[in-house]
């Protein structure tokens, strides 16, 4: 990679050794990938906050970075493995509430917005078409480059706050145009089609190859929805759909494979996920529930009583949460509200063996990550289990 | 011996060689307590320069090498074929010195082995490093492979092709010449193509070995006394053949 004398500058330990490591980082991946150059980024947003996943090695990483380096983009942060404030609530230990605690201090010195949410796109990170970013979580950096047209690559923790402290990310991949167009043409012949099991389905299908979905006229929600399942089932980090998304229009779709989507390719996709019968929790807010979300529920759960013993889980951010307090409220009668977290990073499998939940991406990390068995339920019939 | 490949992460490290053939995933492969493989019980990584394809599975594994510094259980170095973004991001953050671009066949595990991360080299103190020139001649489909006398210093009763050493100050090309010349008593043979050097690791050498093809203009060779037989052999028959290391692999190197 060709680097200009002010990032050789920063690899011989000019800025200090938290910038050096990180350019040493950013050159190190531009390498693998064949990147030619740096260039700017305009926001980046951050995994590696759990102390479920990164525990004291991920700390020791981020008390040195934090040491003298500073984020000098935006930056915003994934969630934690608790709701700071209603931790002991979800049976968090002090100790891990401890660890959980000074690691987003450590972001906080690094200069890093702690809204810790994975839909940053809904209010505290909001990127433009075209801009550059270096996002890592995979539902929201899939959001980002298809729903708003941003650019970005699939980042690990790591490098994204490597990028974030040089403010530059190695270009290749997603933020060359030839990496953009659509790679697969996917068909989807189903009347009011169940967007977690269409990513479910469709993440499989294609892998890491580009979507381009005909047939669809998904919400924003929907979309969101649609992200986080195909990022989760496969490896998609960028799709387009016709008529909908920015850059569908005028995406050469000439001697591309068509493959078509059909009830029985999402039924195929709720067998594969179910795994458990009797859900001990029940999480909603995988990615975080957006204000139409937690209004839509409070609209359902209207009138309702709560009912069955299984916990029942709210999941979203502070940001959102502040906007809708009384639709959540209302969700209170039902189960808890929880921010900062999720039921995929935070240690469910110390409580409980089997969830419940209405989100694709969900039921390929409650299995992996959470040892849980996973019922699927959409989300009116996520509504029924509760109340 | 000095092996050149590209600097992944900065620093230098020493040890003895631990091969791994798979490639590796530190979440769920090594144990950060005591540094031990899973698929190689017993072997631990603490210390040694580790040397596998290339890294694979979970992006957490990069937070292991981090929880393996503060056990004091990482490598002293790494050497990959071809890294990828999870293991050198862990090379990286946790500071082991990291190489890849590297011919794992040409360490043997227990080899001792300095790896300079910033210069991209893997040195091997106890190998010796030779460099040679095999040269295949052809004529029609065969090429001519000849048998090794006694009396020649490696290698004796093998098949192989016109060879010898490169000395001070030849370049391959001249050498290649010179040889065919003694050899075979050929004057100015003409020359097809040169390949790219292949490396072998026999022992403690690591034979360099350049690659060149001539065209015979008949099948009559006059053998001096390096050599007691000539067979003209069809490419494919030399896989069958008791050969000097590498022939085969020499010889595709000039098709590619």
């Amino acid at each position: 990679m060709q680097l200009t004398r002010d990032e050789e500058a920063i690899l011989a330990g000019e800025k200090g050794e938290g910038c050096r490591k990180a350019m040493e980082l950013l050159v190190a991946l531009g390498d693998i990938y064949g990147a030619k150059r740096l260039i700017p980024i305009a926001s980046a947003h951050l995994s590696g906050v759990s102390y479920k996943t990164i525990a004291e090695g991920g700390i020791e990483f981020l008390e040195e970075m934090a040491r003298d380096a500073r984020v000098c983009v935006p930056t915003t942060l994934n969630p934690a493995g608790m709701d700071r404030r209603r931790w002991e609530e979800m049976g968090i230990r002090p100790r891990f509430a401890d660890r959980q605690r000074h690691i987003i201090d450590c972001y906080e010195r690094l200069g890093v917005t702690t809204d810790c949410s994975c839909t940053p796109y809904l209010g505290t990170n909001v990127p433009k078409r075209g801009q550059t970013l270096a996002w890592a979580e995979s539902s929201a950096l899939s959001f980002a480059n298809s729903v708003i047209g941003a650019r970005t690559n699939r980042e690990g923790g790591p490098g994204a706050l490597a990028a974030a402290v040089v403010g530059r990310t190695p270009e290749y991949g997603l933020h060359l145009d030839e990496n953009r167009a659509p790679g697969v043409i996917v068909e989807v012949e189903v009347e009011d089609v169940d967007y977690s099991l269409l990513g479910q389905a469709v993440g499989v299908l294609v892998g890491n190859r580009v979507p381009y979905f005909r047939g669809i006229r998904p919400t924003v929600d929907q979309l969101k929805t649609l992200a986080a399942a195909m990022a989760a089932s496969g490896s998609v980090a960028l799709f387009h759909v016709e008529g909908v998304t920015p850059e569908a229009a005028g995406a050469s779709l000439a001697g591309l494979e068509k493959v078509t989507v059909g009830r029985a390719e999402l039924e195929e996709a709720r067998e594969r996920v179910t795994t458990g019968k009797d859900p001990e929790l029940v999480a909603f807010g995988c990615p975080h529930l957006s204000v139409a979300e937690i209004q839509q529920l409070a609209r359902l759960l209207k009138g309702r009583k709560p009912r069955g013993d299984a916990e029942v889980w709210f999941c979203t951010s502070r940001h959102t949460l502040a906007q809708c307090p009384r639709e959540a409220a209302e969700l209170e009668r039902f189960g808890k509200l929880v921010c900062d977290t999720c039921m995929v990073v935070t240690p469910i499998e110390e409580r409980f063996k089997c969830t419940a939940t209405n989100s694709g991406k969900a039921c390929s990390y409650l299995a992996t990550l959470c040892s849980q068995k996973v019922v699927y339920r959409d989300t009116p019939g996520m509504v029924e289990l509760i109340s | 011996m000095i092996l050149r490949g590209r600097g992944i992460s900065k620093g230098i490290g020493a040890g003895e060689v631990l091969l791994s053939e798979a490639p590796v995933s530190f979440l769920g492969g090594v144990s950060p307590s005591d540094g031990v493989l899973a698929d190689q019980p017993g072997r631990s990584v603490k210390g040694r320069v580790f040397a596998f394809p290339r890294g694979k599975g979970s992006t957490v594994g990069s937070y292991v090498m981090m929880e393996m510094r503060r056990a004091g259980t990482l490598p002293a170095a790494i050497i990959n074929a071809s890294a990828e973004p999870i293991v050198a991001t862990g090379a990286v953050m946790s500071g082991v010195p990291m190489v890849d671009r590297v011919d794992l066949s040409l360490l043997r595990a227990g080899d001792r082995c300095v790896v300079d991360g910033a210069a991209g080299t893997v040195e091997l103190p106890d190998v010796r490093s030779v460099e040679v020139v095999s040269c295949f001649l052809r004529h029609g489909e065969d090429l001519l492979v000849l048998k090794r006398s006694d009396k020649v210093g490696s290698f004796q009763g093998h098949w192989a092709a016109v060879s010898g050493f490169i000395e001070d100050g030849e370049t391959p090309d001249v050498t290649a010449r010179k040889e065919v010349r003694e050899e075979l008593s050929l004057e100015d043979p003409e020359l097809v193509t040169a390949g790219a050097a292949v490396s072998v690791r026999e022992g403690a050498t690591i034979w360099t070995i350049h690659p060149f093809l001539f065209r015979a203009r008949d099948r009559e060779v006059q053998l001096d006394w390096e050599h007691t037989e000539y067979r003209w052999v069809l490419p494919s028959q030399l896989a069958e053949m008791r050969t000097v290391p590498g022939l085969e692999r020499v010889y595709r190197s000039l098709l590619s």
